[in-house]
């Protein structure tokens, strides 16, 4: 409306913040607010243990979460996150295990051999992914359907081959996963935090700063219009599944480490959690809108959020799950409207 | 609740109505039915409706005409009940009213015809005309035996003659309109809405909607029909009211008028447009002694065109003309590789190869300009960004940021003139008019050497239509040549350099170095 009634305003010295809406703002709010409230209300909650505890808890999600993202902006969807983390996890236990048998207490094992007990269920997670890509794009179903099978099959390998035993995972990752650099005797900064934020930064300049990443917001801004300036949109589509596949299997391989071992029972709420938390930074499940900024954000206030819920003590364990849904229904309703009223 | 039971009373109370009103107004009444006083719609800041008086009487047909972005269109939502935030009042047989939505509208009387038909292809005909209040069995299953013979005779009152249990997508573009009037008169309109309605008809279509139109007034049916084919509207209505920007100019018996002066009121007085006059001919050139830039041969698909040859020299503008749904729109769609035939191939340059895809196309110079803007811009992403889309790789290279992509979109834009000019917007705020203009920025940023056009102006007011037009002509002084499928023949007789007349999917006629009137390319269309 501004530039309605003022048509001439010199648009390049429009300041940066001018740029920022509601919509922009309206995470980080939640995200305050839910911190606030919870430093306000439980004298544990703002100490170093937590902190740290704060950034593994969030390092798989946010791991998980920036693959997804690419998927989300393009109006498509990966079901499938959850089990190929899992499925990830298991072939390297397997692997680690039974394949290589490295686990033996007299096994020496070799940088090499370690490299490809970790670098194969990543190929394999990949190659899950773009076979889901290929499969959603190929058939015209809704990646919905595609990727619904995917998780099914995901799954069901994975307890194929470890026949619900926990498997042994190499050092290295449990040491990602518990380990980390420490700044002061009391306050330690995860690896795995480390690796998450150099995730999110990748993920960051791939959708700025190249074509491909532009041509992810294209895809799901307008699919019809995007393949009509020359965009493979199927393409796109099919590496945006891919990358949540790669994703969804380094959170997996982390998340192991962390517990340090593969089992059946890990990441089983991961695909819910890790979809919340992408819209509740902002991302539009309609494509086209959202950033890995946005992801951040809601990574973060989603995992203060269980922290702080799991630390306050009048929280009644049963009531726990109940409140946490409430308190997340708001932030997404409210984050919605807002964007909403900022078109 | 029992459906059964209300159905079946809404029905014979449909039948009452039905009965009842031949003999209640014979003829037009002079007696208003519905009156709007000072009606007056505003968008934000401009005002879409100012103070519009118009009445219509029950058995009127009263038109209404005005060229694009005369209010036509957000009259006719108004008074749907789609845009209840009017100003002004609105009365119906003496009575105030508040049209605050569709469903209160139709509770009035009042329904609407739209130009996109609402009508379900798949079902028959008897269950479109009774959808979302089919007669049911006490044990609340369809009465199939019975909808189809209220169907039959419902239709039969109409004179229309078809299947009821055919599917509706069997039938021609005019059975499914005339199901979709016979459907409002169903649910117990009074007032009839039609947008558009003889647009995509042939003649002798159109002649069985008029008459249609002509049965349901001496039944006491009011119409408001809308319409750019000034011929249709003074042979159906009674009275027809012009619209010019938001306001009502006149509203003039039809016996009292004729086309010429109709057109030049709707135009409006002092307009030097590049339009040609309604019954000016166009001269065409002689034909180009180039060789072809862009040859189809065999062309076909499926229910939309067959056996097309055509083909373009730089520096020519070639149009396909033809009523809508002719296959002229499709066709365009093809020659730019948007869509694939199902035979035969397109060829740049005399090469052996075929163009396959938008992306090829694109690379070789071949660029499409749709009608609809929601296949071509990103509504949410900046213009910049919807400019720099197409040849980010040539123009912007592999890092991008958004310094570099404003540098690489600012010639552009400039030169298309799109307002407002701050590349930051969001294109979806733009007119119309300028989000082509962003469409034809970035087409400037790489090669053009055709430019196909699909009714690239529909919507848009006269002068935005000129702006974009005369990008077309510096992209055809250039030496790009340029395909322009339209509907207008306005259009194609303004720009054409030749004309092919497209006819239910075939090439019927070309027009080349001769005089060429609008009558004559109306009649070879239809």
């Amino acid at each position: 409306m501004d530039v309605a009634r003022n048509p001439e305003t010199s648009p390049a010295r429009r300041a940066w913040w001018r740029r920022i809406s509601a919509q922009d703002v309206a995470p980080l709010a939640s995200l305050a607010v839910i911190a606030l409230f919870f430093a306000l209300t439980s004298n544990s909650f703002l100490t170093p243990a937590t902190i740290v505890h704060v950034l593994k808890q969030g390092a798989v999600l946010a791991i998980v979460s920036s693959g997804l993202t690419f998927v989300l902006l393009t109006a498509e969807i990966d079901l499938s996150v959850g089990t190929v983390a899992l499925w990830s996890a298991c072939f390297c236990g397997w692997l680690f295990e039974i394949g290589f048998g490295l686990a033996a207490p007299d096994a020496a094992p070799s940088g090499g051999m370690v490299a490809a007990v970790i670098a194969l269920p990543i190929a394999s997670a990949v190659a899950i992914g773009i076979l889901s890509g290929v499969l959603t794009v190929w058939s015209r179903l809704p990646s919905f359907i595609i990727t619904l099978a995917m998780m099914n099959i995901a799954n069901g390998l994975a307890r194929y081959l470890t026949r619900s035993e926990a498997l042994e995972v190499p050092h290295l990752l449990k040491t990602i996963g518990n380990g980390g650099i420490d700044l002061t005797p009391r306050i330690m900064v995860p690896y795995s935090a480390m690796l998450a934020l150099v995730v999110l930064v990748v993920g960051h300049v791939v959708l700025v700063h190249t074509r491909f990443g532009r041509y992810v917001y294209m895809v799901g801004g307008n699919r019809e219009a995007a393949r009509l300036a020359g965009v493979r949109t199927g393409l796109v589509v099919a590496v945006c599944l891919a990358i949540s596949a790669l994703t969804a299997s380094v959170g997996g391989l982390v998340e192991a480490g962390r517990l340090n071992a593969a089992t059946l029972d890990q990441n089983a709420d991961l695909l819910l959690e890790a979809v919340a938390c992408v819209v509740l930074g902002g991302t539009s499940l309609f494509g086209g809108e959202g950033s890995m900024s946005r992801t951040a954000i809601g990574v973060l206030t989603f995992v203060v959020l269980k922290v702080g819920l799991n630390q306050v003590g009048w929280v009644n364990d049963f009531a726990r799950q109940l409140l946490m849904g409430g308190v997340l229904m708001t932030a997404l309703v409210v984050n919605g409207l807002l964007a909403k009223r900022g078109k | 609740m029992s459906p059964g039971g209300r159905v079946s009373d809404e029905i014979s109370s449909d039948d009452a109505g039905a009965s009842d009103s031949p003999g209640a107004a014979a003829a037009t009444s002079d007696a208003p039915l519905l009156v709007c006083r000072a009606i007056t719609k505003r968008f934000g800041g401009s005002v879409a409706l100012d103070r519009v008086d118009f009445d219509i009487a029950t058995g009127e047909v009263h038109g209404l005409v005005g060229s694009n972005g005369a209010g036509k269109s957000t009259l006719m939502k108004v008074l749907a009940g789609a845009m209840p935030d009017y100003e002004g009042q609105i009365s119906l047989n003496d009575a105030p009213v508040a049209l605050s939505s569709p469903a209160a509208a139709g509770r009035l009387g009042i329904a609407m015809v739209h130009q996109e038909l609402s009508g379900v292809g798949q079902l028959s005909v008897a269950e479109n005309l009774f959808l979302g209040r089919q007669p049911t069995t006490r044990l609340g299953r369809i009465n199939w035996r019975r909808m189809n013979t209220e169907a039959r005779r419902q239709l039969a009152e109409l004179d229309i003659d078809v299947d009821v249990t055919a599917r509706l997508d069997t039938y021609p573009l005019v059975v499914r309109q005339m199901v979709e009037i016979a459907r409002g008169l169903h649910s117990g309109a009074r007032l009839l809405i039609l947008d558009e309605p003889t647009s995509a008809l042939s003649p002798p279509e159109t002649r069985r909607l008029l008459e249609l139109i002509g049965r349901l007034s001496r039944r006491g049916v009011a119409c408001v029909f809308i319409s750019h084919f000034i011929e249709d509207v003074l042979e159906v209505c009674d009275r027809v009211t012009v619209l010019r920007d938001g306001r009502v100019v006149e509203t003039r018996a039809t016996s009292e008028v004729d086309k010429h002066e109709l057109v030049h009121t709707m135009l409006g007085h002092g307009l030097d447009g590049e339009e040609v006059g309604y019954e000016t001919a166009a001269q065409l050139p002689p034909r180009h002694g180039e060789p072809p830039i862009l040859v189809a041969r065999n062309l076909a698909r499926p229910r939309e065109f067959t056996d097309v040859d055509l083909e373009v020299a730089p520096g020519e503008c070639l149009c396909l003309y033809g009523f809508m749904g002719a296959g002229h729109q499709a066709l365009a769609h093809t020659l730019a590789a948007a869509n694939r035939p199902s035979s035969g191939k397109v060829t740049l340059d005399g090469s052996q190869r075929g163009l396959a895809t938008p992306r090829q196309a694109i690379r070789r110079g071949v660029v499409l300009v749709t009608a609809d803007r929601a296949q071509s811009v990103f509504a949410r992403a900046a213009v910049y960004q919807n400019v720099t889309l197409a040849h980010l790789r040539a123009t912007v290279g592999n890092w991008l940021t958004r310094r570099r992509e404003r540098r690489v979109a600012a010639p552009a834009i400039q030169r298309v003139g799109c307002r407002p000019r701050d590349p930051d917007l969001p294109a979806g705020s733009l007119s119309g008019g300028n989000q082509q203009k962003v469409v034809m920025a970035r087409w400037l940023l790489g090669p053009m050497r055709v430019l196909v056009l699909e009714e690239p102006t529909r919507g848009m007011d006269v002068g935005a239509k000129e702006e974009v037009m005369q990008l077309v002509h510096e992209a055809q002084a250039a030496g790009a040549a340029v395909i322009l499928a339209t509907t207008e023949p306005e259009l194609a007789l303004a720009h054409a350099d030749r004309i092919l007349v497209m006819r239910r999917g075939r090439i019927t006629h070309e027009f080349c170095g001769e005089s060429v009137d609008k009558p004559t390319l109306m009649a070879h269309a239809g």
